[in-house]
């Protein structure tokens, strides 16, 4: 049909421009036209917007733009994904004027193929994919076909207060029996402590656990879904905290609450698991309690083992669909989330832990005493270097995450709030689920 | 004669009449109709994806498929529930609280009259967000000072739990809102001619009997008002539990109509869904004040 407005406007602009070039360098034929992504140059650089919600991420952004005089990129600070951006990012695609790179948790990829909003890639990223940690690479391929770049995660691990332990005579609890019985003494030191909040309002450490327990919630297979929340090993993960819950050795609390950063604070709550991200919230909440924390790997479901899981996977970049210049965007798409000098800026701001595979070369993973201090003086990053490695990659995440997210919460609350079992609320979510995609047309095995 | 006139007026005003209406009619159909009949268009359509949904969906025309998913949602009927108990708890509370403050005020023996309207009124000068933020920090016990020295004393209230939360919301609600209903009810108050209460006190009615003879059915228009109000603000529940949902386990993303509306359209992704809900929201509200409104119609001014 006709143009679009701003498409013309952009036209009329290049047009006018390309004259220009062309009247004054008439006599001179070196022309500016380096092959660049959609024929951008330093005079007429192409224009992209860029949505995120990281904090800061602005600088990576000027890094981009100071290295690039072909591609410009703008930033759009928006709410975060999950709070209302990516109904932003959706209605803009509807709407014919969508932002060119966009913030997308690895979660919501599905979510956004469904409706349709996301470019194909592959032709301008695919000969990066060992530049990234294999199961980090794949949250952004649908049958051999790439729709997002992966820029960090969240591996978990346990921040725990070291002093508390010690004093307590505690050993690191290397297995979950070890966890249960560091509970009660934990417990029983002092009539406010726990060893750490059940946080019945957070899927993504819900979901990770159940992950660290060798659930696999989705699988597709024969152009089907096969669901299984209500799986064996999701369910004894969720017997062994229904256990933790009924003996009162865990606090049910709301995590990133006011309560739980005064527990953290005066050293009511001692541990956390969390991801790898975690270290500046802890530094930032409880900064009188520097020195006292430690980090250790996630305790174990089997002796001897290293099974480790994210906090709802993380976060990629990727090309809506409508963009005008996907090519010049999937290059901005893959600078930032690979160039050493971006993966340093953006692990500096908090982005999570890098997708990059070799983070020897991310300077801000290295020495850092202003973090490694708070932790005793602990390299941290090995931990979760360690961690990152030990996630399974066989995790994939289904159309629809976002329902999942609300209805495991719901359910959660409910149980907790009304003493029912917490499998019941695993099951509830699996029933729940079922019908979403079904109600949505996909397929379930 | 006479019948001529008012004809030939009528076709001279035609022209600036549409004129004059023209602004209006264009606004109330581009930002009061359109809207609606958006919805409502949008309620009646689904998209649907196939196999594993990364193909492009299909928008289909499911007519009352979404109102009959909304209805057969245990969540989301039990959010109508909810709703209905909340107004049977609040409308109630508010139009006594509202009522009661006005008359106070009005005995002409209060003191400081206007200071102490500015007072209940000011609470609604503070946005719904901050009052419901502030009163969370109220009902929680580890920030709240009212809960400490309670707790000290040996009451333990827990405002937040599931058995309380609806009048916790009831009273964030009455605190923001009663002042300002007050405030209409004391202007219809002020309306009432002195002659009448001179003439009753004259009679030697007392001080109750003027209020309960005189005022009270002169100020019934007012008070029906509020109660409409009342109803219609009700069912708009939202920024209440919205603010409140983290702090408690109480209150689920489906607490009350609008607040599961507003998670299918921006958490879940499901417009149309939302736009059925939004519509059997509204069609409640129409019946509650219509209904309302009959009932104390056919009863004329014998309603109390």
């Amino acid at each position: 049909m006709s143009i679009h407005p701003a498409r013309r406007a952009r036209l009329t602009r290049l047009v006018a421009g390309s004259a220009v070039v062309a009247l004054t360098l008439a006599a001179c034929s070196t022309g500016s036209d380096d092959g660049t992504a959609d024929g951008g140059t330093p005079d007429e650089p192409v224009e992209l917007t860029f949505q995120s919600w990281v904090p800061n991420i602005d600088q990576a952004v000027d890094a981009f733009n100071d290295s690039h005089d072909h591609i410009q990129v703008t930033l759009e600070t928006i709410t975060a994904g999950p709070d209302g951006g990516y109904a932003t990012m959706l209605s803009a695609v509807q709407a014919g004027n969508p932002a060119d790179v966009v913030q997308l948790g690895y979660d919501a990829i599905p979510d956004f193929l469904v409706s349709d909003a996301l470019e194909d890639i592959t032709d301008h990223v695919a000969d990066a994919e060992a530049t990234f940690v294999p199961w980090q690479w794949q949250t952004g391929v649908f049958g051999d076909r790439v729709y997002a770049v992966p820029q960090a995660s969240g591996p978990l691990g346990q921040f725990y207060r070291e002093d508390i332990f010690d004093s307590l005579g505690i050993d690191y609890p290397e297995t979950w029996e070890e966890y249960y019985e560091a509970a009660q003494v934990i417990r029983d030191s002092d009539p406010d402590r726990y060893i750490t909040a059940f946080a019945f309002n957070q899927a993504p450490w819900l979901i990770g656990l159940a992950q660290q327990g060798g659930a696999g919630w989705f699988t597709a297979e024969d152009d089907a879904w096969t669901v299984s929340i209500d799986g064996e090993e999701t369910i004894s993960v969720a017997e062994f905290w229904q256990r933790l819950i009924d003996e009162d050795l865990v606090k049910v609390e709301a995590d990133f609450s006011n309560e739980w950063n005064a527990d953290l604070q005066n050293g009511n709550i001692v541990t956390w698991i969390s991801g790898s991200w975690a270290d500046a919230i802890l530094r930032g909440t409880a900064p009188e309690t520097a020195g006292q924390w430690a980090v250790g790997p996630v305790p174990q479901w089997s002796a001897g083992e290293n099974v480790s899981a994210t906090w709802a996977g993380g976060s990629a970049s990727a090309v809506l669909k409508g963009s005008e210049h996907p090519a010049a965007a999937a290059e901005f798409a893959l600078w930032l989330n690979s160039d050493p000098q971006s993966v340093d800026i953006l692990t500096n701001v908090g982005a999570g832990w890098p997708a990059v595979a070799d983070t020897s070369q991310v300077a801000s993973l290295q020495d850092d005493p202003e973090v490694f201090d708070f932790y005793g003086g602990q390299d941290i990053w090995e931990v979760f270097a360690e961690s990152d490695a030990a996630v399974d990659t066989s995790w994939e995440w289904p159309p629809l995450s976002s329902t999942l997210f609300a209805s495991l919460t719901d359910n959660v609350k409910e149980a907790v709030d009304t003493g029912t079992p917490l499998v019941d609320a695993y099951r509830q979510t699996q029933t729940d689920m079922v019908a979403a995609l079904e109600g949505r047309g996909i397929s379930v095995n | 004669m006479t019948t001529i006139l008012p004809v030939r007026r009528r076709t001279r005003r035609r022209p600036a009449l549409w004129a004059l209406l023209l602004p209006f009619v264009v606004m109330f159909l581009l930002f009061f109709v359109a809207p609606i009949v958006y919805a409502i268009v949008q309620s009646t359509l689904a998209t649907r994806s196939s196999g594993l949904g990364f193909g492009p969906p299909e928008t289909t025309f499911v007519l009352l498929d979404n109102y009959v998913r909304a209805l057969t949602d245990p969540a989301f009927v039990a959010s109508l529930g909810r709703l209905l108990a909340f107004s049977g708890i609040l409308v109630p509370l508010m139009v006594v609280t509202a009522l009661g403050l006005a008359l106070l005020l009005d005995t002409g023996r209060a003191r400081a009259p206007r200071f102490f309207r500015v007072l209940a009124f000011a609470p609604y000068g503070v946005p719904g967000v901050i009052a419901t933020l502030l009163w969370g920090f109220l009902y929680i016990p580890a920030t709240s000072p009212v809960l400490q020295v309670l707790s000290a004393v040996g009451i333990d209230v827990v405002p937040l739990a599931s058995g309380t939360v609806l009048f916790a919301i009831a009273n964030i609600a009455l605190w923001g809102f009663a002042g300002y209903n007050m405030v209409i009810l004391l202007a219809a108050l002020d309306a009432i001619p002195g002659e009448l209460r001179e003439a009753a006190r004259m009679d030697g009615a007392s001080m109750w009997s003027i209020t309960w003879h005189i005022k009270l059915p002169l100020v019934r228009p007012s008070v029906i008002l509020v109660t409409v109000f009342t109803i219609i603000g009700t069912l708009q529940l939202f920024v209440e539990p919205l603010v409140l949902q983290p702090l408690t386990t109480a209150i689920s993303s489906t607490y009350t109509p609008n607040l599961a509306a507003y998670n299918q359209a921006f958490s879940q992704g499901n417009p149309n869904l939302a736009a059925a809900m939004a519509v059997i929201v509204a069609v409640l509200g129409f019946a509650f004040s219509f209904g309302f409104l009959r009932l104390v119609n056919r009863k004329g001014n014998r309603a109390w």
